[in-house]
């Protein structure tokens, strides 16, 4: 739009315009946030009341904890399963909807629904479905494989039942996307290779998944978000964080540092470190496809 | 919109006869079904299940509906403070819905439509808060909350959702695509920027406006860790948490189970019809921004 057509030029209307949303954004989101940065140097006690600085030393006693580096690890291959998993299963259902000519139809809320689906809904479902003795899932997954499923036991079962739960509720935001980005290929540029009698399969990662590839990397980064913050209240009503910390993602150990042991300084650090990581996400983003909002908050 | 633009030929529409010859069609049409079928397994029987009994959900295969019917509803309803928790999701979803539309609509006015010194600079400041999601303030969110004695209160569920870095975006988008005609026609005509906003610019927006409702409720009313945080008190509490004290109160002796996925049913139910009724201005909010 060009400069000039703008209709208005009162500076103090416009100041009064923008004013609610910068009081929001600076005392909810800045000051909390530059909080956040000046905490991880002090040692808190009594509730934050007793402040001691302590330079980097939360920092450096979060890189020497060996709970905090299974965190770490834990949510970074937590990451890896559910963006792969997520991809791989929403790419597999946008493409057949798309190839029967359903992406714009009224049955794909069919399939993005579980974008609806709170978190915590979610993780209560399937404690119960999945439930090690009482769940029908259980049953019949005991009945026609050789596994035995005991995940309140078992940590690698429980990350596993955990990604499950994680990469069912993100389907349908995946879909969403892919789908309309599969509508938005100009069919003129996929004619020959149809014409080539290429496989479906084959028509997919050779021609599709290139030409949707900038929805790709959005959605690998969305995901990536999603699993690191949004992943909270499977931990907290699925597993709390164990067995023996196989499922204690860095969100959540930072909401027990936080509230369950008051240790606010310590929790700030982990805060700050979550915050590097979203900006490393977004900057991906940002150079990958040049400019787009995230949607979260 | 488009991944590639550089394609200005007609369309041929031979494609689409090529792929209608295609023998297999039906297993894509199987695995669709398939596919939907298994997404909506879990929610199918939880809604199975919170019919039954306690003793009919310990057997196992039992598929049946219980013979409880809608009395689990009744009981969380009642006995479970479900009525509160619901009560509280949904002001406190209204509120930042409309809060957030309404501040973010007057931000995206001043952006597109006034004479603005440091725009882009004022735009970034906004744009940037995408890098500071809730757990990365949340220890001196909550600090901050305690201090203004808002703990326990919906200021504190409410305040720190109602402004928005995307929704501010997205309406300086879809404002920027208002034709330039249009607006040097309002301008013309000397009408002021409040009739400018609900004459013009609002009745040219429903569609994103209503798509960024969508996504706000849905987002709003699905918070967890923040009312966890903020709200220990229960009868402030949200249904997102409630069913957390529901699954948490019965630990001793046999597990309720179907009381409890009554509860659950009961707080995805608003969501869920939210997005079912407004798929439609949802997936285009969506498309814009991912333009």
């Amino acid at each position: 739009m060009a400069e000039q057509t703008k209709p208005f030029d009162s500076k103090l209307q416009a100041a009064a315009l923008l004013l609610p949303t910068i009081v929001v954004l600076v005392a909810f989101l800045y000051y909390p946030s530059l909080e956040t940065f000046r905490l991880s140097l002090f040692e808190s006690a009594f509730l934050g009341q007793d402040l001691r600085w302590t330079g980097i030393s939360n920092f450096v006693e979060l890189a020497t904890s060996s709970t905090y580096r299974n965190s770490f690890v834990v949510s970074v291959l937590f990451a890896g399963v559910v963006v792969i998993g997520t991809l791989v299963l929403s790419l597999l259902i946008s493409y057949m909807l798309f190839d029967v000519d359903l992406g714009s139809s009224s049955y794909l809320v069919a399939a993005i629904w579980p974008y609806a689906l709170p978190p915590a809904v979610a993780a209560i479902l399937l404690n119960f479905l999945l439930h090690p003795n009482l769940g029908i899932f259980t049953h019949y997954l005991e009945l026609l494989t050789p596994w035995t499923l005991d995940w309140f036991n078992s940590g690698p079962q429980a990350f596993a039942v955990l990604a499950i739960v994680a990469i069912w509720k993100q389907l349908g935001y995946n879909i969403i996307f892919m789908v309309a980005a599969l509508n938005n290929i100009p069919e003129t540029l996929t004619e020959s290779a149809q014409l080539d009698g290429v496989g479906r399969l084959k028509m997919l990662y050779k021609v599709y998944v290139p030409l949707i590839s900038p929805t790709l990397i959005f959605l690998v980064v969305m995901n990536t978000i999603y699993s690191f913050f949004s992943t909270f209240p499977l931990v907290d009503l699925m597993t709390s964080g164990g067995p023996s910390g196989a499922t204690n993602l860095l969100i959540f150990k930072l909401y027990r540092d936080a509230f369950e042991f008051s240790n606010y300084g310590l929790a700030s650090a982990e805060s700050v470190i979550l915050f590097v990581l979203v900006a490393i996400l977004m900057y991906i983003q940002l150079r990958a496809t040049e400019g787009h909002a995230q949607y979260g908050g | 919109m488009a991944t590639t633009t550089d394609t200005d030929s007609t369309p041929v529409d031979e494609s689409r006869t090529i792929s209608q010859r295609l023998p297999d069609n039906l297993g894509m049409h199987v695995g669709i079904i398939l596919s939907v079928v298994a997404m909506a397994a879990p929610l199918l029987l939880a809604i199975v299940m919170s019919t039954q009994t306690t003793s009919e959900v310990y057997e196992v295969t039992n598929l049946g509906l219980g013979s409880q019917g809608l009395s689990n509803y009744q009981t969380v309803l009642s006995e479970y403070r479900f009525t509160t928790y619901l009560l509280n999701s949904f002001v406190m979803s209204i509120i930042i819905v409309v809060g957030k539309v309404g501040i973010s609509l007057l931000a995206a006015l001043a952006l597109v439509y006034y004479e603005l010194p440091y725009e882009r600079a004022v735009f970034m400041f906004i744009l940037l808060t995408l890098l500071l999601p809730v757990p990365v303030r949340i220890v001196p969110l909550f600090q901050l909350m305690a201090d203004l004695g808002w703990t326990n209160t919906m200021l504190a569920l409410t305040g720190p959702y109602i402004a928005s870095a995307t929704a501010v975006f997205l309406f300086r988008q879809h404002f920027m695509s208002i034709p330039s005609s249009l607006v040097e026609t309002a301008r013309m005509s000397g009408i002021g920027p409040a009739t400018f906003l609900f004459k013009v610019l609002i009745p040219m927006s429903k569609g994103m406006i209503a798509g960024v409702c969508v996504i706000t409720y849905i987002y709003s009313w699905n918070q967890f860790l923040w009312p966890l945080v903020a709200v220990n008190d229960k009868s402030s509490q949200v249904v997102q948490v409630g069913i957390s004290y529901l699954q948490g109160s019965a630990q001793a002796g046999l597990t309720p189970w179907g009381l409890i996925m009554a509860g659950a049913c009961i707080a995805l139910l608003p969501p869920l019809i939210v997005l079912i009724v407004l798929h439609r201005p949802l997936l285009q909010t969506f498309a814009v921004q991912r333009k």
